[in-house]
């Protein structure tokens, strides 16, 4: 079964990623923030990362930065949720090491569209 | 895009409305931290990892919203958070009535949650609000005196703008504007009256439509507003994603916005080469011509747009769950059955002989130990920090002190004090109707404040404490005081009995005589004086007392004093024939043997004994509970002296029995109420012991 780490600050929003991956028959593991989910990437590697930008400790651009550093994320695809498409934010998740984005809100339809993309 | 989600989700088979409930409750703590930070925020040097979070409360707000389909509110929040964005990006500069405006859209946000969460109530109407966010962040803004500033301090952030402009952002500049594919083209006149509410932002005109673009307006648009800007304001009538900007008259890029479209309906897409994408994706347009130009920027840029911030507030969430107050009530009631339960066998087991039953009694003594710890353990779970009673008190006071033109400042005291949840939803109302009080009555008008040689800016207290078993709250305040005169002239108008011997805290507690009022003018914010009598009958009610303190010209302070919790209490069992009745410790005063000579009648069959000179009125409990007797010989010979609502009573009993932790059970829920008792509990032999009501006794003394 493919893992994929799911970070986001709100709880709501982190519930409903996560329901809708266990759903699509993902397992998941939750982060609250860039920090919880590097700390839970420790020694362990995931088929995918799906993170939020702005969180407080860490955020998602620093978490892409950080995940790329070590040898098991070199290749993983790392998602991030941007609530503006704003190209800013794409060319900084780009220079930090990102695959690809989503914009939020979608909807769970959209989110198993894109990481079937990835994930095959 | 929030209206359609619905229909997707329902194509996925998951329904969004599971999450709501954890959604609101969310958004409720957002907007509770948002109020607090903004009334802490000190305008004159905001602190970036302040308005930082304050943005990232709005913009958490916002994202649920959205994806909830709840638009309403992410229209508010998007609003808002266009405004902090600018904020924290020292675009703009913050002022009180961008503090004002904000508060009240956190207002008007938790109006829209509660009706979206069925409780109902009015229409909440935010266009006055978004006008002025709007006007706020576009009219106090002049992008000619800003873009200079702005750029010098983050460079990188205009850089990416400039270039997709035609013309740097200085001066006016002729655009051309599309919006589309729309799915009603009449959407895009709302643009087109944007630009006549807000007449700085320029002028619109809309060009011929172009039958290669597919339900698509076009504007001819000139503006010296950034692009960034005129999205914020167009988001609220059509998506970012519809609105694309060209140099007027350059027909030959009509590929760039289109791909960009495309990407953007599609609403992901993934880098060029990036590790991880999926080989047969293609790059999209934009990004990947936009990002060779500047890679070096785009690095740069992540900083200011998202930082990093060492709130320990997030890290706090993971650590803790949110549990039903029915669930804990229930563990509580189960640990207090225990507790009765271990009780009655350390009854039971007192006789046997700890020599041949070692191992019995050693396991006894460790079931007696652990089940004390249980039980604080599970009690302290309903303890909440007086901060959630405190928090709501600083945007009270800015407000009331702004409508009645004072000035005041609220310091507190103690906000970890814990205190058992049932009473802190309980003495929120009384506290805030002191606090009231004391803003209104209390604290005098600067003018007035100057000319007696105060500070101008009055200061409330709000202190909480723990003083043996019980919690004391403090309301103090330096503001001109009770008057001795006054107070006493008042209850006499009033028809009440004010002799000039009372003292000072008997004058103090007229006050809580019902329909008083001491405010020479009736304002309607402490209202008519209705309020102080409940007030202290509400404390009363929860086993607690209050004080007044105060000086004339000096201040008064106000000190409600309660049990940290309702569900255990100290207590002192006395026997009365055959019957034990407990009395609250809180409220025993002494107790001592009593002779017949010190007991005399008075009026036919009221008795009152003498102690020290006083006598005070003699209750028996044998009578008021018609206590069966059998040996008719008997004479109850002690007495206790208890003392409830600034009254003193003797109860007569047999005997003392001892001082122990009552659990209390209620008695109106359990079995119907019983005059002078105010609960039950189980002894540890299993008998049923009253817990008796120690003011009700001290009232019926007095007829």
């Amino acid at each position: 079964m493919h893992s994929i780490l799911a970070v986001d600050d709100s709880a709501s929003m982190r519930q409903m990623v996560s329901f809708t991956l266990k759903s699509a028959g993902y397992n998941v593991v939750e982060a609250v923030d860039g920090q919880d989910a590097y700390e839970k990437a420790q020694g362990r590697s995931f088929d995918l990362v799906l993170t939020d930008q702005n969180m407080p400790r860490m955020d998602g651009i620093s978490l892409t930065k950080k995940l790329r550093e070590s040898p098991q994320f070199k290749t993983t695809p790392i998602l991030m949720l941007t609530t503006e498409s704003s190209d800013q934010m794409k060319q900084a998740g780009r220079a930090a090491g990102a695959t690809g984005w989503l914009v939020k809100p979608f909807d769970p339809t959209k989110l198993i569209e894109v990481i079937q993309k990835v994930i095959r | 895009m929030a209206d359609t989600s619905t229909d997707h989700s329902a194509a996925a088979g998951i329904d969004l409305s599971q999450f709501y409930q954890v959604f609101f409750e969310e958004a409720g703590e957002n907007l509770e931290n948002m109020e607090q930070l903004l009334l802490e925020l000190d305008i004159e040097a905001a602190d970036d990892e302040e308005m930082n979070a304050i943005f990232r409360c709005a913009h958490s707000i916002k994202g649920g919203a959205a994806t909830f389909g709840f638009s309403d509110v992410a229209e508010l929040t998007h609003q808002m958070e266009t405004l902090l964005d600018k904020l924290r990006r020292h675009e703009l500069v913050p002022t009180p009535p961008m503090v004002d405006v904000l508060l009240q859209s956190g207002d008007a946000l938790k109006a829209m949650l509660g009706r979206h969460q069925g409780s109902g109530g009015e229409e909440v109407d935010t266009s006055g609000l978004l006008f002025n966010i709007r006007a706020m962040v576009a009219g106090e803004a002049p992008p000619a005196a800003e873009a200079p500033v702005a750029k010098a301090q983050v460079p990188a952030a205009q850089a990416p703008v400039a270039a997709a402009a035609t013309a740097a952002t200085t001066g006016k500049r002729i655009v051309e504007l599309r919006v589309g594919p729309l799915n009603d083209l009449s959407q895009a006149d709302n643009l087109v009256d944007l630009f006549k509410e807000i007449t700085d932002l320029g002028t619109i005109e809309p060009l011929p439509d172009d039958p290669s673009l597919d339900a698509t307006r076009r504007f001819k648009v000139e503006t010296a507003s950034a692009e960034s800007e005129l999205l914020d304001l167009f988001t609220f009538h059509v998506a970012r994603e519809q609105v694309a900007f060209l140099p007027y008259g350059d027909a030959a890029t009509p590929a760039a916005p289109a791909a960009q479209a495309e990407a953007s309906e599609k609403g992901y897409g993934f880098f060029d080469d990036a590790p991880g994408a999926p080989a047969a994706a293609q790059p999209v347009a934009p990004v990947s011509a936009v990002e060779p130009q500047q890679p070096k920027p785009a690095t740069a840029v992540a900083k200011p747009a998202a930082p990093k911030a060492e709130k320990p507030a997030a890290a706090l969430e993971a650590s803790t769950i949110r549990v039903s107050v029915e669930k804990v009530d229930q563990l509580i009631n189960l640990v207090g059955e225990l507790v009765i339960t271990q009780a009655m066998l350390a009854q039971n087991s007192r006789g046997l002989d700890p020599v041949v039953y070692q191992q019995l009694v050693t396991g006894l003594t460790d079931l007696d130990r652990n089940t004390r710890d249980l039980q604080e353990a599970v009690m302290s779970i309903r303890m909440i920090p007086m901060s959630t009673v405190f928090s709501r008190f600083p945007r009270m006071l800015r407000d009331l002190a702004n409508k009645l033109g004072k000035k005041v400042e609220l310091v507190t005291q103690g906000e970890a004090t814990e205190l058992d949840k049932g009473l802190v939803e309980k003495i929120t109302d009384p506290l805030t109707h002191l606090v009231r009080n004391s803003c209104d009555h209390g604290v005098e008008m600067p003018a007035d404040r100057i000319a007696n040689g105060k500070p101008e800016v009055g200061t409330i207290t709000l202190a909480a404490s723990h003083q043996g078993g019980s919690i004391v709250i403090e309301v103090r305040d330096d503001g001109r005081g009770l008057s001795r005169e006054k107070l006493l002239r008042k209850a006499r108008e009033k028809g009440i009995d004010a002799p000039d011997s009372l003292t000072d805290s008997e004058v103090w507690n007229l006050i809580f005589a019902p329909g008083f009022s001491t405010a020479d003018v009736v304002t309607d914010v402490s209202g008519r004086g209705v309020g102080m009598d409940v007030v202290k009958k509400n404390i009363t009610s929860l086993g607690g007392t209050v004080e007044i303190d105060s000086a004339e010209g000096y201040g008064m302070r106000v000190a409600v004093r309660l049990p940290l919790t309702l569900a255990i209490m100290d207590g002192m069992s006395v026997g009365v024939g055959e019957e034990v009745y407990i009395l609250p410790l809180s409220s025993v005063v002494e107790s001592f043997q009593v002779s017949q000579e010190m007991v005399k009648t008075i009026g036919g069959s009221g008795r009152v004994v003498e102690v020290r000179d006083e006598y005070m009125p003699v209750i028996e409990l044998e009578k008021v509970f018609q206590v069966p007797r059998f040996d008719w010989e008997h004479n109850s010979g002690i007495m206790v002296v208890v003392e409830a609502e600034s009254g003193r009573v003797a109860l007569l009993v047999d005997e003392l029995l001892g001082q122990q932790q009552v659990v209390v059970k209620n008695l109106e829920t359990n079995y119907r109420k019983v005059n002078d008792v105010s609960g039950a509990t189980i002894m540890g032999d299993g008998r049923v012991a009253l817990i008796l009501d120690v003011g009700s006794l001290v009232r019926r003394s007095r007829h």
